[in-house]
């Protein structure tokens, strides 16, 4: 049914969206934490940055990680002279773009549910002689758990469509970078690519709809769980 | 007298200041007071919730607060529970894990969450949602993780506000008998005057962040500035009463006491008792509130301006005093 290139773009897509997930999900969680604890210094500052992503155009954001990471980027030479790793052009740095782009929607999701707990539940497990770490882990993380599920399914499907700041950043590598939203892109600047690009969008629209119903149910099982 | 708990406190929120300062022995302690008092906040601070700088706090020695040493024990270091009012259960587990999640922190054990839950009898429970319990069984449920935690003082707000009658009665019973056995000192805050006489060896009376005194049950509630924090028909003494199940500590409301200047026989009332007047008030009111003493203690008794007046009370005369048991 599918062919050997459209295989390639499926495995590549979940790959990067699933990677992305799995790098920005602890870093989401910590922003939304304490974003959802009372007022800090810097809090707005720390507010502004997760929702940069959202404001800023696509391209510029990968643009910003080309300047910052590419080879010759202050991080990106630093990252190669030490890791040897380099991260602009490859599959890690699409996943990285990726992340990145889909950040503000996973705390979004995993913040307001932090601020739909039951704060009073902290104190109870305070006196009961659960330390910050502790109640954090114990008490506030499995209650909004719902609400972390929920981000992480809707940033893996945010990120299967992931598009600028991808092609910006790690380019349009079949087998490596190019992911489904590329790979509409790459055929419909071939000539007579429309068909591809239809099949591509066919295949993108049923990822979609499988995401949205499988982020649905995700929720009312842990929801469900929740409740017992 | 070993001083339990040492508190010199200073709280300001908003519009509202504490200042309390008290020296109690181990034992149980009621925190008593109308709504609006303080006491929720007296018991928030000396469970260190309301973070640094509320004065001084010292349990069995220990010094949890000291403002001016900058010393602050936090909440999960303090050795000192907390039974909320709402119970504060958490959602995600079922009894048995809040009961577990309690045990697993504490630093001592006093009972396994296997004996408390037969102690509270709530071990039919044990695999419960807590979103299936009753205000009754919450409140239990509460009390057994209180006690799993092993504080070195427990601090309760009004924790049996949801229960009425007969239940109410029952879980003050419960929580007598946790004292008694295993010999906790505990904190209980309660707006009724009598939880004070039927669970408190001695109180802390507040009014409008202030302490109006402190100290045994019997020697404040003979103060009339405690007398006049009560609604005046809640207005009487703490008398302890002997029956077949053995003494118990029961507050007679002064509406409740009748007098007689012969003694009377021929009653159905089970308690009357031969008293000497100490004082005649007048009231307000127009009626004449009596204080009297006796073997059995302090008493008080209403009567009319007529009635006083036809059975000549003046301080030293030796009356009858009639108590329907059943207004105990």
């Amino acid at each position: 049914m599918l062919s050997a290139n459209e295989w390639s773009v499926l495995v590549t897509s979940f790959g990067v969206a699933s990677r992305a997930v799995v790098w920005s999900l602890p870093i989401a969680i910590a922003f939304a934490y304490l974003l959802s604890r009372r007022a800090f210094p810097g809090k707005m500052l720390l507010d502004g940055l997760a929702h940069l992503p959202l404001v800023l155009p696509p391209v510029l954001i990968g643009f910003l990680m080309l300047l910052l990471l590419g080879r010759r980027g202050p991080i990106g030479a630093w990252l190669e002279n030490v890791f040897g790793v380099h991260l602009a052009f490859t599959a890690e740095g699409a996943s990285l773009a990726t992340a990145v782009m889909t950040f503000p929607l996973t705390v979004r999701a995993i913040r307001m549910a932090f601020e739909a707990t039951d704060r009073r539940l902290f104190e109870a497990a305070a006196v009961l002689g659960a330390g910050p770490v502790d109640r954090f882990l114990t008490v506030a993380l499995p209650l909004a758990a719902p609400g972390v599920l929920a981000g992480a399914v809707t940033a893996f499907a945010a990120g299967l469509g992931e598009f600028g700041a991808v092609i910006t950043f790690a380019s349009n590598v079949p087998g490596e970078t190019q992911t489904l939203p590329l790979a509409i892109y790459a055929a419909l600047q071939m000539p007579d690519g429309e068909e591809q690009a239809l099949r591509l969008a066919g295949l993108s629209f049923v990822l979609a709809i499988t995401g949205l119903a499988a982020a649905e149910a995700l929720q009312a099982w842990s929801r469900k769980r929740l409740e017992q | 007298m070993t001083a339990g708990l040492v508190a010199d406190l200073q709280v300001r929120r908003r519009a509202f200041s504490l200042r309390a300062s008290f020296a109690l022995p181990d034992g149980v302690t009621a925190v008593f007071g109308p709504s609006g008092a303080g006491k929720s906040m007296l018991l928030a601070a000396l469970a260190g919730l309301l973070g640094a700088g509320i004065g001084r706090v010292e349990v069995k020695g220990r010094i949890l607060d000291d403002v001016d040493r900058k010393l602050h024990v936090r909440p999960h270091q303090r050795g000192v529970g907390l039974v909320f009012q709402d119970a504060r259960l958490f959602p995600h587990l079922t009894v048995r894990g809040n009961l577990d999640f309690a045990a697993r922190r504490a630093t001592k054990s006093v009972v396994t969450p296997q004996e408390a839950a037969t102690y509270f009898d709530i071990q039919m429970l044990l695999d419960r949602s807590i979103r299936n319990l009753s205000g009754g069984e919450k409140s239990r449920v509460a009390l057994a993780r209180a006690l799993l935690s092993a504080p070195d003082l427990l601090l309760l707000d009004e924790p049996f506000s949801a229960l009425d009658g007969p239940r109410r009665r029952a879980f003050l019973e419960v929580l007598r008998e946790m004292h008694d056995r295993f010999g906790l000192p505990m904190l209980v805050v309660t707006h009724q005057i009598d939880d004070v006489a039927a669970l408190a060896a001695q109180m802390i009376a507040l009014d409008n962040g202030r302490v109006v005194a402190s100290g045994p049950v019997a020697e404040v509630a003979n103060r009339s500035d405690f007398q006049a924090l009560l609604d005046p028909s809640d207005q009487g003494a703490p008398v302890t009463m002997t029956s077949p199940k053995g003494a118990a500590q029961a507050w007679v409301r002064a509406d409740h006491v009748l007098l007689a200047n012969v003694a009377p026989v021929g009653l159905s009332a089970r308690h009357i008792w031969e008293v000497n007047v100490v004082a005649v008030d007048a009231e307000a009111s127009g009626s004449v509130m009596v204080r009297l003493a006796g073997a059995a203690g302090v008493l008080r008794a209403r009567v009319t301006q007529a009635a006083a007046e036809e059975l000549a009370l003046a301080p030293g005369v030796k009356v009858w005093a009639i108590v329907k048991a059943h207004a105990l």
